[in-house]
C-alpha cells in the first residue's frame, strides 16, 4: 500500500514539488484514516498534506490526475499483485543459491548490497550518468571481481560445454548485477537530481555571464530571482535599535529587575528596519552589456530589501533608467536600456561628470555607489578626481569588474587609477561571484 | 458513534452551513483532518475569502471558545505567550519586606539566612504572578478551544520559531515553571496573506489549505446563506457581475466579503435588478482603489450586459 504513495511522492518531486519525508509520513497517516476508496476525498486530503504553496497545488493537481488515472482501488490491486510476484521471485532465488559467495539468502544479498552502497556513499549520487559508475563500485565493494577472475580462469581451462557450476555461477552473477543496478536506480531516484534542474543551475552559476546564451535567459532569470530572494531573506530582518522615541516601560522594568528596580538600562520601543540606498552605474558598451543585464536583474529583484535604488547606464553619456524599471517588466526594461544606451564606445570621463552633475546632491552617508564596468577607457582622460568626489560623499563605492583580475590594467584598462578611489573592487564574472558581491554589499551598506 | 470519514466530513459541511458558512469539500476535509490528526491548518488565499471566518465558524460549530491572536511586526512572546507581572512582583516585595525580617529573625550569619530563605518555595515566580497570553491560554484550558493565529505572515521570523514547539508538541517550556502541556489539544488555525513567505519548518507542521475565489455557483450559495433576503434574479446577476470583475486587471480584486457587502447595499437601496446606474453608484463598495474604479467604469456596460443574460 505504501508503495503507491511513495511512487506518487516521487512523481511529485520530479514535478518540482518539494515533499519532505515527514510530509510523506503525514500523508501516510492520513490515508490510513481515510483509505483509498474515495478518489475525490483522497485528492482533497493529499492536497492538504503534500503541496504547500498555490503553485505547488497546481502541479499537484495535474500530477494526481496523471498518476491515479483509473479507479484508485484497482491500481492498488495491481501493486499488491506485483509485490506478491516479487516475493515468489525471491523464493525461487533462494533455492538456486549454491556458490560460495552467493550462499546467503536473498535477504542477506539485499542487505549486502545496501551495506556496500553505504560504503561507496551512494547518497552522493546526483546525475543519471553516474549510475553505472556507482553500480560498478558497489559490485567491487562486494568482491565481485574475485568471482569474475575465477570465472575467467574456468573459461581458459575448458573449451567444451561449460559445467553446471559455471552456468549457475554466471546466472547468479547476472542476477546480482541486475539487483545492484536496480538498487542504484532506486537510490538515484531518491537522492539524485532527477529532472536535471540542479545541474543546470550549477552550470549557470559558475559560467561566465557574458557567455550564457540568450535562449536561456528565462531560466537564468528565475535562477537570479531565487538567489535574490535568498539574499533578501537574509538581510531583510536587520534591525536597528533606536536610541530615542518611546520608552518601552515594560521592557525597561523587566531588564532592570536585576538592579533592584533601579532603571539603569533604558529600552526603547522602536525598532527600525534599515534599508540601504543604492546608486548603480552600469557600463553597457558592447563588451560589458551582458553583465549589466544580470546585475540589473539581480538588483531589481532585491527591491524588498533596498528602499531606494537609482540605476544609470552609459556608453558615453549617462542615462537614468530607474523609471523604466518601475513601469515596465524587467525583461523589457533591460532590453530597452541596452538598445537605447548600449553598444557605443566607452567614455568614463563623461559618464562620471554626468553622474556628478545629476545626483551628487543625493549621495550621502547612507548611499552605496556601485559601478559596473571594465574600466577600459579607449585611452581617454580618466577624470578620477570626480570619482574621488563621489567617494568622499558616499558611504562606500564598489567597483565590479567582469574581467578576470589578470586582465586588469592591460591595454586601455585604467583599473588601478580608479580602484584608488573605491572602497572595494571585485572581480565579478559569474553569477556566484555576483551573488557574493551583492551579499557583501547588503551587509555593509547599512 | 462510529462513522466513516465521508460522513463526518458531510456532517462538518452541514454544521458549518447552519452557521451560515458555506464551505467547499476541501475546507470541510481540512477541518476533519485537523481534528483527527491534531494538526494545525495553515490557510492561505486572497484577502476576504473567509479565512478568519472559518475559525469563527469552527468555534461556533464545536461550541468551543475562540482565542484570537492577531500577529503584527514586533509581536513577541511577552504578548503572545506569557509574561511575568513585574509591577505586582515589585509591589509584593515591598509589602513583604517586613515578613522577610521575621523569617530571618535570629538567623546567624549569611549562610543560615540564605538556607532559611531557600527553604521557602519560589513564590514570586509562580502561577500567581504569571500573566498568560492567548497561546498559553489555549494550552492550559481544560475544555479545549479554537486558537486563531491571524495573519501569521505579518509577524517576525523569531515568532514563527516560537510557534514550532507549540504547534507540533502542543507544549511550551517556561524556564521558571517547567513544561506546560495541553490537556485537551486546541484546534489551531493560522491564516496568512502571503506578504512574506512562511518558513518551511512551519509549513511542514501544518495542513495547508488554499482558499481561492469561489466559482459562481459556490458564490451564489454563499450569498444565499449570508444575505437570505436577496431575490433570486438579483443574486444571479450580482454574482456574475463580480465574477466578471475578477477577470479584469485590477489592483485589488473584489472578494466574497465585498460581494456580500454589495448585496446588502443593493437590498438597502431596494434594488430588484442590476442596471448600469446602480452599478456605477455603488461601485465603491466593491472596489477599494480609485484606479480600479476608473478602469471598471468603462467596462460597466459590457459587464452588465453579460450578467443580465
Amino acid at each position: 500500500m505504501e508503495r503507491v504513495l511513495a511512487d506518487f511522492v516521487k512523481t511529485l518531486r520530479n514535478a518540482n514539488v518539494q515533499v519532505s519525508p515527514a510530509e510523506t509520513l503525514d500523508a501516510m497517516e492520513v490515508i490510513q484514516n481515510i483509505g483509498y476508496e474515495d478518489r475525490e476525498l483522497l485528492k482533497n486530503t493529499l492536497s492538504l498534506t503534500l503541496p504547500k504553496t498555490p503553485e505547488e497545488k497546481e502541479k499537484f493537481e495535474s500530477c494526481f490526475e496523471d498518476f491515479f488515472q483509473e479507479k484508485v482501488s484497482s491500481q492498488i490491486d495491481t501493486y499488491e499483485e506485483k509485490e506478491k510476484q516479487e516475493q515468489i521471485d525471491t523464493n525461487f532465488d533462494k533455492n538456486e543459491l549454491i556458490s560460495n559467495f552467493l550462499e546467503g539468502s536473498s535477504n542477506d544479498l539485499d542487505l549486502q548490497i545496501s551495506k556496500a552502497g553505504e560504503e561507496v556513499e551512494i547518497r552522493e549520487i546526483k546525475y543519471f550518468t553516474q549510475r553505472s559508475v556507482f553500480s560498478r563500485k558497489i559490485l567491487e565493494a562486494m568482491g565481485v571481481s574475485e568471482i569474475e577472475e575465477y570465472l575467467s580462469r574456468l573459461n581458459l581451462d575448458k573449451t567444451e560445454e561449460p559445467s553446471e557450476e559455471e552456468k549457475m555461477l554466471r546466472s547468479q552473477l547476472a542476477n546480482l548485477r541486475e539487483k545492484v543496478s536496480n538498487y542504484v536506480q532506486q537510490q538515484f531516484l531518491l537522492h539524485g537530481d532527477v529532472s536535471g534542474e540542479q545541474l543546470r543551475e550549477q552550470v549557470f552559476k559558475s559560467m561566465n555571464m557574458g557567455q550564457i546564451d540568450r535562449s536561456y535567459l528565462n531560466e537564468v532569470h528565475s535562477l537570479v530571482r531565487k538567489m535574490a530572494k535568498k539574499l533578501a531573506n537574509m538581510h531583510s530582518r536587520r534591525k536597528k535599535n533606536f536610541r530615542r522615541g518611546k520608552l518601552d516601560i515594560r521592557k525597561t522594568i523587566q531588564d532592570n529587575w536585576v538592579n533592584q528596580g533601579v532603571l539603569f538600562n533604558l529600552r526603547w520601543s522602536y525598532k527600525k528596519i534599515d534599508k540601504p540606498k543604492i546608486i548603480v552605474v552600469c557600463d553597457v558598451s558592447g563588451s560589458v552589456g551582458a553583465y549589466a543585464r544580470f546585475m540589473l536583474m539581480f538588483l531589481f529583484s532585491l527591491t524588498e530589501v533596498v528602499s531606494k535604488i537609482r540605476a544609470f547606464v552609459f556608453s558615453s553619456n549617462l542615462g537614468e533608467i530607474t523609471e523604466d524599471f518601475k513601469t515596465n517588466t524587467l525583461e523589457n526594461a533591460i532590453e530597452g536600456a541596452l538598445s537605447k544606451y548600449g553598444g557605443g564606445s566607452t567614455d568614463y570621463s563623461s559618464a562620471l561628470s554626468d553622474l556628478v552633475s545629476i545626483c551628487i546632491d543625493e549621495i550621502d552617508k547612507k548611499t552605496t555607489v556601485v559601478i559596473l564596468g571594465d574600466a577600459r577607457n579607449n585611452f581617454g582622460p580618466d577624470k578620477a578626481e570626480l570619482l574621488k568626489l563621489v567617494k568622499d560623499r558616499a558611504k562606500q563605492v564598489y567597483w565590479l569588474n567582469p574581467e578576470g583580475t589578470y586582465r586588469w590594467n592591460t591595454g586601455d584598462s585604467v583599473m588601478n587609477t580608479y580602484s584608488a578611489y573605491c572602497t572595494k573592487v571585485f572581480e565579478c564574472g559569474t553569477l556566484t561571484q555576483l551573488e557574493r558581491v551583492i551579499g557583501t554589499l547588503l551587509k555593509t551598506a547599512i | 458513534m462510529p462513522k466513516g470519514p465521508q460522513d463526518s466530513i458531510k456532517a462538518i459541511s452541514k454544521g458549518f452551513a447552519k452557521h451560515n458558512y458555506v464551505c467547499s469539500n476541501q475546507i470541510a476535509t481540512a477541518v476533519y483532518l485537523a481534528n483527527e490528526l491534531d494538526k494545525p491548518i495553515l490557510i492561505e488565499g486572497p484577502p476576504g475569502v473567509g479565512k478568519t471566518e472559518l475559525a469563527n465558524t469552527a468555534a461556533l460549530h464545536y461550541k468551543k471558545e475562540l482565542l484570537r491572536l492577531q500577529c503584527y511586526e514586533g509581536l513577541d512572546e511577552t504578548k503572545a505567550l506569557y509574561e511575568w507581572r513585574y509591577g505586582k512582583q515589585l509591589l509584593y516585595t515591598q509589602i513583604l519586606k517586613e515578613q522577610m525580617q521575621e523569617v530571618l529573625d535570629g538567623a546567624k550569619g549569611l549562610k543560615e539566612s540564605l538556607s532559611r530563605l531557600m527553604s521557602f518555595e519560589d513564590i514570586f515566580f509562580s502561577e500567581d504572578f504569571l500573566e498568560s497570553r492567548p497561546l498559553l491560554q489555549a494550552l492550559t484550558s481544560d475544555k479545549g478551544n479554537v486558537l486563531l493565529i491571524d495573519e501569521v505572515d505579518k509577524s517576525d521570523e523569531e515568532f514563527e520559531a516560537l510557534l514550532l514547539e507549540i504547534l507540533s508538541e502542543f507544549q511550551v517550556s517556561i524556564p521558571e515553571l517547567g513544561i506546560r502541556k495541553a490537556q485537551v489539544k486546541p484546534l489551531v488555525i493560522l491564516t496568512s496573506n502571503n506578504s512574506r513567505e512562511i518558513g518551511d519548518a512551519l509549513k511542514r507542521r501544518c495542513l495547508h489549505l488554499y482558499i481561492p475565489f469561489p466559482d459562481a455557483s459556490l458564490e451564489r450559495e454563499i450569498i444565499q446563506a449570508r444575505v437570505p433576503e436577496i431575490n433570486e434574479n438579483l443574486k444571479i446577476q450580482l454574482v456574475s457581475f463580480v465574477q466578471g470583475l475578477r477577470d479584469l486587471d485590477l489592483k485589488k480584486l473584489p472578494a466574497i466579503s465585498e460581494t456580500i457587502d454589495w448585496a446588502r447595499t443593493l437590498i438597502l437601496l431596494n434594488a430588484k435588478e442590476l442596471n448600469e446606474d446602480l452599478a456605477k453608484e455603488t461601485l465603491n463598495v466593491l472596489l477599494k482603489h480609485q484606479q480600479d474604479v476608473e478602469v471598471v467604469q468603462k467596462e460597466i456596460p459590457s459587464l452588465i450586459k453579460t450578467s443580465i443574460h
